[in-house]
């Protein structure tokens, strides 16, 4: 801090604190401005949707820009207080994402004729709202994230019960085959989505603590030390978990996220790439044998491998959907036929799922490698806190919630572009969807602690 | 509104599009994060050259005269890396299974920060850094720092080794 050591002596704690909220920061002006940015491209956006669709500028709309930018403001101010330090990068990629999502939202309302509330936009706005208001909450309630690691069972526990709540008779809802919604009657969400991030924080927690074992103990055989019987225990577990969501809530991409979160993490923890070849088969042969038995999985595997026959593409659940992503990127080419001139209304589900092909279609490879490369920086980001990360936790957790994301993107995309087979996920911050919206906001809202305790330690040691 | 202009307008959002992202990666290359650990770096450097920075609050430093000669090496007797020998030319040691340990120690009963050895007024000292398994020396689980004479079978896990001058 700039202070003098004479200051120092004379001021009491208060009068420090009062001082220190006023020096302004490099790092949240920095990340102001990169702010005020997002919500000029954004609104550059969505000027270019009216004019693309009704040839004129539809002011009254722009309250969705301004909306997006008072709410990721307030979360702006609330660091300035209680997160001086924290990353200046994230929130503005974050900001970005949300804005273009809402933009092509509201693109896709316009081509399906919805309006006011019946429209996806104004849904994905208010739930952008919920989603910093959660986000606030959590950076002010959350002052020190080791803290969160004392409760590592509690939020097994949290993420188990939420993971199976969709099984739960009555108040589970299943949608598009899919068995991951609950509806409570006023309100329905994807446990799930919430879920993961209890769940990254227990892996994380139990890692620290159970890291020595897995990580040397073994005998070593053919060049390789092969873990130990009694610690395949708890990735024996997860993997299980794992398949009760593949056969039971019918989903594969939830299926792969935690499973591929825990093998991630266990790979950063102990350093080993054995848990991987160890995971990788367990999965893969579970997969596999699922891929025989599920029809749902088989058609999901017939429709990627054999998407343009046309038995497939005709077939319920078959490939259609894919392959009009597939018609739609295509007809974008490599600059896109411009905002609200293509027509990726024909994909059904372009707001939520297929939101990916629907970008690609009117911003074309060049716009679509803009957004990867934005989520490229936001992962690079969550790495780079978690490598200068003050304690394992910490580490792990920040590696754990940036990994969420990053998969989760590769998973969507990956599906979408037709690289492995479609899974149900969402795309972070783009897709159409509040639970997910909410959820990934909160693991925002962490990495920003995180990292905010990582700058706030080196500068007492450099001090 | 002409086609044309539009045209131009759609290509001037991509291009704005990539400028925000090249802003982000400006404003990274100037992060302050690389600063900070360059900062550190040269720290760590200062606490090699200088001993007595690192040492437990109560111990004086090293370079007090010292009377009799301390034993000059460390050599395991026991255990995985039986006949290895360590010199002991630094003021300490640091026992574990830790990458960064200065005898690392790899079996399922050595903790990640096992034990330390200090000089200390010229002899050698070991000191528990509080194992799960313990550290032993003549048969004896430490405690307290504990002074290790020469040829005094020291045990950590499955590995035994004794100091010699």
């Amino acid at each position: 801090m700039a202070l003098s050591p004479n200051s120092v002596d004379n001021s009491t704690i208060t009068e420090q604190l009062m001082l220190r909220l006023k020096v302004p920061t490099k790092l949240r002006n920095l990340e102001a401005t990169l702010i005020v940015f997002a919500m000029v491209v954004t609104s550059a956006a969505l000027a270019l949707v009216d004019l693309g669709t009704t040839g004129k500028l539809n002011p009254p709309i722009i309250g969705l820009t301004l909306g997006l930018g008072a709410i990721v403001l307030a979360m702006h101010v609330a660091q300035r207080f209680v997160a001086r330090d924290a990353d200046p990068l994230i929130l503005p990629i974050v900001t970005l994402l949300n804005g273009l999502g809402i933009v092509m939202i509201h693109r896709l309302d316009i081509s399906a004729g919805l309006t006011g509330w019946q429209a996806n936009a104004t849904r994905q706005m208010v739930w952008t709202a919920i989603a910093t208001v959660v986000a606030i909450a959590v950076i002010v309630t959350v002052r020190n994230h080791r803290v969160l690691q004392r409760y590592r069972y509690v939020w097994m526990l949290i993420g188990v019960i939420l993971l199976m709540l969709p099984l739960v008779p009555i108040i589970g809802v299943t949608i598009n085959g899919a068995r991951l919604w609950v509806d409570l009657g006023f309100v329905s969400f994807q446990p799930g989505e919430i879920g993961k991030i209890a769940l990254a924080l227990f892996f994380a927690g139990y890692l620290v603590t159970a890291r020595d074992s897995l990580s040397v103990v073994g005998k070593r055989m053919f060049g390789v030390t092969w873990p130990r019987i009694k610690d395949l225990g708890p990735i024996v577990i997860v993997w299980a978990l794992a398949m009760v969501v593949l056969i039971f809530q019918r989903d594969l991409g939830t299926s792969l996220l935690y499973f591929g979160l825990f093998l991630v993490l266990m790979y950063v923890a102990t350093g080993r790439a054995i848990w991987f070849v160890v995971g990788g088969g367990l999965f893969g042969t579970g997969a596999l044998v699922a891929s025989q038995f599920l029809t749902y999985v088989q058609g999901r595997f017939s429709a990627w491998l054999d998407s343009f026959n046309q038995a497939n593409y005709e077939a319920i659940g078959g490939s259609y959907q894919l392959v009009q992503g597939i018609f739609g990127f295509a007809s974008g080419g490599i600059i896109g036929t411009g905002l609200g001139a293509g027509h990726p209304g024909i994909v059904p589900l372009a707001e939520s799922d297929y939101i990916v092909a629907s970008l690609g279609e009117e911003l074309g490879l060049v716009g679509v490698f803009a957004i990867l490369s934005l989520y490229m920086l936001f992962v690079a980001r969550g790495i780079r806190i978690g490598i200068n990360g003050s304690d394992d936790f910490g580490r792990l957790l920040a590696v754990g919630l940036t990994f969420v994301i990053a998969l989760q993107v590769f998973i969507v995309i990956g599906g979408v572009t037709r690289v492995i087979p479609v899974t149900g996920l969402t795309t972070p911050f783009l897709a159409a969807g509040g639970s997910s919206l909410v959820a990934n906001w909160i693991i925002v809202a962490l990495l920003l602690r995180l990292s905010d305790t990582v700058r706030h330690q080196r500068e007492e040691v450099a001090s | 509104m002409s086609e044309l202009t539009l045209f131009v307008l759609r290509f001037g959002f991509l291009a704005l599009l990539w400028v925000f992202v090249f802003a982000l990666v400006f404003a990274l290359r100037s992060d302050l994060f690389g600063h900070y650990v360059r900062r550190r770096e040269r720290q760590q450097g200062d606490i090699t050259h200088n001993p007595a920075a690192e040492s437990s609050p109560f111990l004086p430093p090293a370079e007090s005269p010292t009377p009799a000669r301390p034993a000059q090496k460390l050599v395991i007797i026991a255990g995985a890396r039986e006949g290895l020998e360590i010199p002991l030319d630094a003021d300490h040691l640091t026992i574990g299974r830790s990458a960064q340990s200065g005898l690392v120690i790899r079996d399922e009963y050595t903790s990640t920060n096992h034990a330390r050895l200090q000089l200390w007024n010229g002899d050698w000292v070991i000191q528990d850094l509080g194992s799960t398994n313990g550290t032993f020396v003549d048969n004896q689980r430490v405690s307290v720092p504990t002074p290790v004479a020469p040829f005094t079978p020291v045990s950590v896990g499955s590995t035994i080794f004794e100091l010699r001058p």
